[in-house]
């Protein structure tokens, strides 16, 4: 008997919103010239615990930028939701699907974020503490639950297909799109607009900070305070924006004439069950060789790995010995974080996007603030400075509180 | 108040909640047909008119009625003579 053939996952579009650029393109470019947009943020101080000094890599979309999309849609977001719209735009337009497709019901649409808008439910709490409920807006509700980003894009497209938002904090964005992978694989749908966002406000760097997850050596500049697997390594940086890809079933682009601009290999998620605030290497490795089985790849055959590592002393140290178990040191390693923050529910997608980028141009951007590695995350082959490598084949991690793992592997060359 | 002022008002609510042109803004527009708002921007054009006027509308069965801009500026007019004290406040802003 014969088998089936596993069918093919494309991806024909990826749109960004970020710190550094609201082009994938820019981005990169921003990337290699060692820009950095952290920044200290006193305006947010009033709203911080104590006399604290906030820093943030935090999105700063101009007014009429926002207003491309309309009032009527607009209304309804909080900005992980404005930012997933905007990013989904030049994704959808890149991948060339046209209205008649998104509103086949053969189009779908998962998209999350940690939680809906801190920006909205802080406004929202402050309203009831004020006893001003009656001035919210009718929007309110559907700016702050927990789909707003993915309903707020597929009401945007008119895309009536699958509507799915598995918010799972820093993991979002990865899930969303090996969501997507996986409901295209069933048949159920010949297209996904998939990703995440996320915005960083005063609240969110509380939660980090009150956790012991946020940077704190108040003698380094904001750009040198995150450093992924760095010896002095002290927490993470707030950072916000979306990543959006199109995902879609190979034949389906091909039909189309779509570009096709990677493909999806693999895919798998799973928690470790014990700890809710710490990362655990056991369950990050088998994340891993779950997704390398799923794509029908050994560790030997991964040309880089993108790690989640945020520059938390637990998380760097558990995601290192995970690859450390799986790779030994014969695969680059880096981390986009000390660049661009942590862009939390965002993270998977917008760093996959970059990861286009980079092997477009076969080249590895490398972890930055990466003087001295901690002997905790050693043992790997770090990439410090830029390196040129074709990237065929690669790995992307995301870990999230809740003790959730996801990994997608990506082939983005010779499909 | 004159009527003068409370077409300005109201239309402030329309050109900044609702975004739309000032030159749009003529009495006999429509509000659903002919400015495009529908039922979510009800609710929020009743609460921009008791937030700009400071008079409860939510309990009122005349705002149900309203079909065009005039009917709004001829609600208020009829309101301004019921509530001459917060009326008089209003006056005194510029």
């Amino acid at each position: 008997m014969k088998m089936p053939m596993k069918p093919r996952i494309a991806i024909t579009g990826a749109g960004v919103i970020s710190a550094l650029g609201n082009s994938r393109q820019e981005v990169y470019q921003k990337l290699l010239e060692d820009e950095c947009p952290t920044r200290k943020r006193p305006d947010w101080a009033d709203q911080m615990y104590g006399t604290y000094q906030p820093f943030a890599a935090a999105v700063d979309l101009p007014t009429e930028t926002a207003k491309t999309i309309s009032r009527h849609f607009r209304r309804s977001m909080g900005n992980a939701a404005l930012y997933a719209t905007l990013a989904a735009r030049d994704a959808v337009a890149e991948s060339g699907l046209t209205k008649e497709d998104l509103q086949s019901g053969r189009i779908g649409c998962i998209i999350s974020s940690t939680v809906g808008s801190p920006s909205e439910i802080y406004a929202s709490a402050m309203a009831v503490l004020r006893n001003e409920l009656q001035a919210l807006s009718s929007c309110q509700f559907f700016k702050i639950v927990s789909h707003s980003s993915a309903f707020n894009v597929a009401n945007y497209f008119g895309i009536c297909g699958v509507q799915l938002s598995p918010c799972s904090a820093c993991a979002s964005a990865l899930q969303s799109i090996g969501l997507a992978y996986e409901q295209i694989k069933l048949g159920h749908q010949d297209a996904i607009v998939a990703g995440g966002s996320d915005e960083t406000t005063p609240i969110v760097l509380e939660s980090f900070r009150f956790l012991n997850a946020l940077a704190k050596n108040p003698d380094w500049s904001p750009c040198e305070l995150s450093r992924p697997f760095a010896e002095d390594r002290c927490g993470l940086v707030c950072g916000d924006g979306a990543g959006i890809f199109v995902v879609e079933e190979w034949s389906h682009a091909q039909a189309r004439q779509a570009t096709i601009l990677g493909e999806i290999l693999g895919y798998a998620t799973n928690c470790n069950g014990a700890q809710i605030s710490q990362s655990d290497g056991a369950s990050i490795a088998y994340c891993m060789r779950q997704a390398l089985k799923d794509a029908n790849l050994n560790p030997e055959d991964i040309d880089y790995v993108s790690a989640h590592a945020t520059s938390t002393p637990s998380g760097d140290r558990e995601e290192a010995s995970a690859i450390r178990e799986i790779f030994g040191d014969t695969v680059p390693v880096s981390s986009l974080k000390g660049h661009l923050g942590h862009t939390l529910g965002a993270s998977g997608g917008l760093e996959s996007a970059i990861i286009l980028e980079m092997a477009k141009n076969d080249t590895i951007i490398p972890t930055k603030n990466l003087a001295r590695i901690a002997e905790d995350c050693a043992g790997l082959d770090h990439v410090t400075f830029r390196r040129q490598k074709r990237l065929r084949t690669v790995l992307k991690n995301c870990i999230a509180f809740g003790g959730v793992n996801a990994t997608i592997i990506y082939r983005l060359a010779d499909f | 108040m004159t009527r003068e002022k409370i077409i300005q008002l109201v239309n402030q609510i329309f050109i900044e909640q609702f975004e739309i042109e000032p030159d749009q803004l003529t009495p006999e527009k429509r509000i659903f047909e002919d400015l495009a708002l529908d039922s979510l921007d009800i609710v929020d054009l009743v609460t921009g008119l008791q937030q700009k006027f400071s008079i409860p509308l939510r309990e009122n069965k005349d705002i149900l009625e309203i079909r065009t801009l005039n009917d709004i500026y001829v609600l208020f007019e009829k309101l301004a003579a019921e509530h001459p004290d917060i009326i008089a406040k209003l006056n005194q802003d510029p």
